[in-house]
């Protein structure tokens, strides 16, 4: 299995498959919508006696200042499950990461809605990703 | 040794090492029981050990790759293949870690089975013949 690290940078690669939409393999203070940021959330450990693990990632799509309408709209097309600005299909575009995993799956979205960064207020949603290497 | 929590099974078939597709693994190794109750049994049934029998059952991961275990399954339905189970999460026999083999019916396969979005897995269960043995070393 290839380091977390580069599971990461994999995912992030897939993600910027998407069209109009700027990637960070890690969390940054910073960010400038649109963007996705790749986070871990969890390891699962033993899950085969060939010391296979289970990893659940989380993206955070942040699209753009709650206030303005059009954000609403670029954000179902992120969410939606097909086409270019899919980010489910850009996630699962390369669902071995080159080969360094097993198999990956975008389950679903959740926390649609307003997030503070920054005393900014941003539309976001967080995608959920399995990955099993 | 102690106690100890299951991570690391070694199981093999026909050779082949299939530990990192495989999830849990149980061998179980029974005796039938023959009955010698007469009048002579107090009004309880009494019973001997008859003949001896086992089943070796397995939850693998599915896996396609050339040489994986879904692969290594497919065209073996039917016949008699050897499995060896190391426990105590060893990688070679020993006092601690105990090897045990058996010869068994590979009786079923299932080359297809999961819902959407869940890990495609697969169990199996077979019945051993003849002799199982036990080693140390």
């Amino acid at each position: 299995m290839a380091d977390i690290t580069t599971i990461r940078q994999k995912l992030a690669e897939n993600i910027g498959t998407v069209t109009g939409l700027r990637t960070s393999a890690e969390l940054i203070d910073n960010p400038s919508p649109p963007i996705a940021l790749v986070a871990l959330d969890s390891v699962d450990y033993h899950n085969d006696f060939g010391n296979g693990i289970m990893l659940s990632f989380s993206v955070s799509v942040i699209v753009g200042r709650a206030a303005e309408r059009t954000m609403q709209r670029k954000l179902d097309a992120y969410i939606s499950n097909t086409g270019s600005q899919s980010v489910k299909a850009g996630i699962e575009s390369n669902r071995s990461l080159d080969g360094t995993v097993d198999d990956l799956v975008c389950p679903g979205v959740s926390n649609v809605g307003s997030i503070t960064i920054n005393d900014q207020t941003y539309l976001a949603a967080e995608f959920q990703i399995t990955v099993y290497a | 040794m102690a106690k100890y929590v299951v991570t690391g099974t070694q199981v093999t078939l026909n050779g082949d090492d299939l530990s990192s597709n495989c999830a849990r693994a149980e061998l179980v190794i029974s005796a039938a029981e023959v009955d010698t109750t007469d009048f002579g049994s107090g009004g309880f049934t009494e019973v001997i050990g008859g003949l001896k029998s086992g089943q070796v059952s397995l939850d693998f991961h599915s896996d396609f790759g050339s040489g994986a275990v879904s692969s290594t399954f497919q065209d073996l339905v039917g016949t008699i293949g050897t499995v060896t189970l190391i426990a105590g999460n060893g990688t070679a026999a020993s006092a601690d870690t105990p090897v045990y083999t058996a010869t068994v019916l590979i009786n079923s396969f299932t080359p297809v089975s999961g819902a959407v979005g869940d890990l495609s897995t697969f169990s199996v269960t077979f019945p051993t013949s003849g002799e199982i043995t036990y080693a140390t070393a």
